[in-house]
């Protein structure tokens, strides 16, 4: 609906990475190249899933109100490509734990957030139509750089060696828990038919305590030493 | 980081040309590009008629429109679109938009109009006339309801009388949650067409028995009328006419194969077009045939002309004359066959004759028969109308056609004009009937009154009448839309071949210098309604992001304390083990 809602999206989906990224003090350790890495890191690992469920998923032939519980299971689970790009990104990183999860996941989630929003937005938000799905594209890039940064963690909690045993199970549990949070939330919205805000909260709240129990671990992890 | 940014593209300018190039053109092309927008709801809308008369303009002269919403109900109606239900509407209503100087008039007529009441169809079908007589600067469009375009209607409705009447609080929720529509048509200004030909067609059956023989006349006009050029169907008016015309052509070219049955009478029959604008196409070819050539069937002995309009219902059949025929010719014979076979075979039937003298003054002719009054030649106008200024004959109302068996249990007839086939048949039966009396010549003869000529093979078909008529509305005819390449004209032309001799077209044109008739084009257009949200509605939304944009900002500048938190639980929870 004109350029000024337009402005108003991409100020709401941009703008908390702009501060994440200033107030994370990612700044002053010269970081955005390796972002921009990170990034390009993303889209080899996109094109790469594209691939490979273009050459081996048959499209679904069923009806059009039947969900394919099975088949977008198989297809989430090519979603384990995206935590071996993160392990990739921060293998290649050399520097602190905190450092590395900060710079895979600010360039991964920047790079999800230029590659599949900024079109839509600037086809959909400019034009006469409203509609309130562009705020709530928005909304979700938020909820998205919170995903990442906290997969982005798990994944680096899983790769360390002196990681306790006690932690293998909540670690996996968690990676899981991201990898599938897109078909968990899919679910959700066909089994209790929820309108678009409500499906947007339930996200919220799941990646919220996603990312607190990853806060959790980490911190124990740092400082049990 | 910005620094760090202009670096990065600093090297990248720099080092390679091209990649500059394949960053910069797609993101200039990107930004210039135009929009290509989705709309709410997209639908056909068809505009009031346009046209001018002799140089008198009727109608709406605009067709382009961008502009919001409104119901009647709301306060402000000036630049905008004022939407209206059938069921709403009134002349009042209409008047008062167009006086608040409205953007535009859109009209939302049911799809099936059998289920409007009596009252609504009779009393559209009066303001029609009185629709056109205005001329109108704002574009006036009529679109069929459908779901989508009732929600649309709806929505407006609560928006636009909730207008007035709110505290402030009220309203700022109102702007959040409430959607305006925009309307925008896809066409472009309306404007005249040049060169468009009105076609007529013609046809004969030669009488038998010598030259000079007299020559009957008979005529209908094709075309249909109404408020809306792409909505007029013209059942009754004049569909019966050109049906009944090819069933009488059928009937006597029967009658005319047969050496014994051959008559004495030239027998011409002609289809015209632009009827309802002023008999545009029966002027012209009496010009032609009477001015601009040596011989015709119509300079040397024309019996009498008839003219057939809109006889597809009621109980009561009108001649109508500009001079009541006199004593001992032929016009006064077919008068008074009529009345014999009337009342005789038709008892149900009032026949009548209707004296009215042509007026000159008028804007147009009340009858087609008055075009050939005006060339002197004796004619007549059949009709089960009493004045020509009845409002079914130019009404979107009149469009179907019902038959005794495809009527529904219940009886009721629908709301607006209609072809009743039963009586149809029976008025060309009728009519038929007196035709031959007239050429065989059968009173003078001694045959009684109840003589019935049109039996067992020769015989009305009910089915022929009833196909033509349904063909007849399954399309608008106006004369705007029926070119010399429609389908409309080339099926008549076959039909007319199929029984008569010299079918022939005939073409009008309007004069360049001082048209006498001037048609505009743009008559269906799509509109699309857009939902909008107001102005105000986006500074609101620019504050509430700013809002939770410093919000983010303050919890991300003390995540530390969060941190802390956690470690300090987590600190005490390995304490404790």
């Amino acid at each position: 609906m004109t350029l000024f809602h337009f402005g108003n999206c991409i100020a709401l989906a941009y703008f908390p990475y702009f501060i994440t990224y200033k107030c994370s003090g990612l700044s002053e350790y010269n970081a955005f190249w390796r972002c921009v890495q990170a990034g390009a890191t993303y889209l080899f690992v996109q094109l790469c899933k594209m691939l490979f469920l273009a050459t081996f998923f048959p499209t679904w032939e069923g009806g059009a109100g039947v969900y394919d519980f099975v088949g977008e299971f198989m297809k989430a689970t090519v979603d384990l490509a995206d935590l071996l790009g993160l392990h990739l990104v921060m293998s290649r990183n050399a520097g602190k734990g905190e450092y590395k999860i900060m710079v895979a996941a600010m360039g991964w989630a920047t790079a999800e957030l230029v590659m599949s929003r900024c079109i839509p937005l600037w086809v959909g938000a400019r034009g006469i139509e409203f509609d309130w799905k562009y705020i709530q594209m928005s909304f979700d890039s938020n909820i998205s750089l919170v995903h990442y940064i906290a997969m982005a963690a798990v994944v680096w909690m899983f790769t360390r060696y002196d990681l306790p045993k006690s932690f293998r199970l909540p670690v996996t549990v968690l990676l899981g828990l991201c990898v599938y949070k897109a078909f968990l939330m899919e679910l959700f919205v066909h089994v209790f038919l929820l309108g678009s805000w409500t499906a947007l909260l339930v996200k919220a709240v799941l990646t919220g305590s996603i990312s607190l129990c990853s806060l959790f671990l980490f911190v124990t992890l740092v400082h049990s030493n | 980081m910005f620094e760090e940014a202009s670096e990065v593209f600093d090297n990248m300018f720099k080092s390679s040309f091209p990649l500059t190039f394949i960053v910069f053109i797609p993101a200039v092309l990107i930004l210039v590009s135009p929009l290509p927008a989705e709309a709410a709801h997209e639908f056909t809308v068809y505009r009031m008629q346009q046209y001018d008369l002799q140089g008198q303009p009727y109608g709406t002269r605009n067709a382009i429109l961008n502009t919001e919403a409104r119901t009647v109900e709301a306060e402000v109606l000036s630049r905008r679109c004022v939407i209206m239900r059938l069921v709403d509407f009134s002349y009042e209503r209409y008047q008062k938009a167009l006086r608040q100087s409205a953007g535009a008039v859109v009209i939302i007529l049911p799809k099936n109009m059998s289920t409007m009441p009596q009252d609504i169809v009779q009393q559209f079908m009066e303001l029609e006339p009185e629709m056109l007589a205005t001329e109108t600067i704002v574009p006036v469009y009529f679109a069929l309801e459908d779901d989508e375009l009732l929600s649309i209607y709806t929505q407006t409705l609560t928006s636009s009388s909730s207008q007035g009447s709110s505290s402030a609080a009220e309203v700022l929720i109102h702007t959040a949650t409430a959607n305006g529509f925009q309307m925008v048509t896809s066409g472009a200004q309306s404007k005249a067409v040049s060169d468009w030909a009105i076609t007529s067609l013609e046809g004969r059956l030669a009488g038998t028995g010598g030259e000079d023989l007299p020559t009957i006349v008979l005529v209908a006009h094709y075309d249909s009328f109404g408020v809306a050029p792409w909505l007029s169907y013209g059942a009754d008016s004049n569909g019966s006419g050109v049906s009944m015309l090819l069933e009488l052509a059928r009937l006597f070219s029967r009658l005319y194969t047969y050496k014994r049955t051959h008559a004495g009478y030239n027998l011409l029959f002609f289809v015209s077009g632009g009827g309802k604008f002023n008999y545009q196409g029966t002027k012209r070819w009496l010009e032609d045939n009477l001015d601009h050539t040596d011989s015709s069937l119509l300079q040397d002995n024309v019996a009498f002309v008839l003219c057939l309009d809109t006889l597809g219902n009621g109980d009561s059949l009108h001649l109508h004359v500009s001079k009541p025929p006199k004593e001992g010719t032929t016009q006064y014979t077919l008068l008074k066959e009529l009345e014999t076979v009337a009342s005789s075979q038709y008892p149900e039937v009032k026949f009548s004759m209707v004296h009215k003298k042509i007026n000159l003054a008028d804007d147009t002719l009340a009858w087609e028969h008055e075009r050939f009054g005006i060339r002197r030649l004796p004619a007549f106008t059949l009709s089960h109308l009493n004045s020509h200024r009845e409002a079914q004959r130019s009404s979107i109302m009149d469009v179907r056609s019902v038959s005794p068996s495809s009527r529904h249990g219940a009886g009721e007839p629908p709301a607006g004009p209609y072809v009743d086939l039963r009586k149809l048949s029976r008025n060309t039966k009728l009519i038929a009937e007196s035709l031959a009396r007239v050429i065989y010549n059968l009173t003078e003869k001694g045959a009684p009154g109840d003589l019935q000529i049109f039996t067992e093979q020769m015989q009305v078909q009910e089915e022929q009448l009833s196909s033509v008529v349904d063909w007849l509305t399954a399309q608008p005819r106006a004369a705007q839309l029926v070119d010399k390449d429609s389908s409309v004209v080339s099926t008549l032309e076959y039909h007319l071949g199929r029984y008569l001799k010299d079918v022939r077209r005939h073409y009008v044109k309007a004069d360049k210098r001082d048209p006498e008739f001037v048609f505009y084009d743009q008559l269906k257009q799509t509109m699309n309604a857009y939902r909008v949200k107001p102005a105000i509605f986006d500074l609101l939304l620019a504050v509430c992001i700013a809002a939770y944009l410093g919000v983010i900002y303050l919890a991300i500048q003390h995540f530390g304390v969060l941190y802390s938190v956690v470690r300090r639980i987590t600190a005490s929870k390995t304490k404790q083990h």
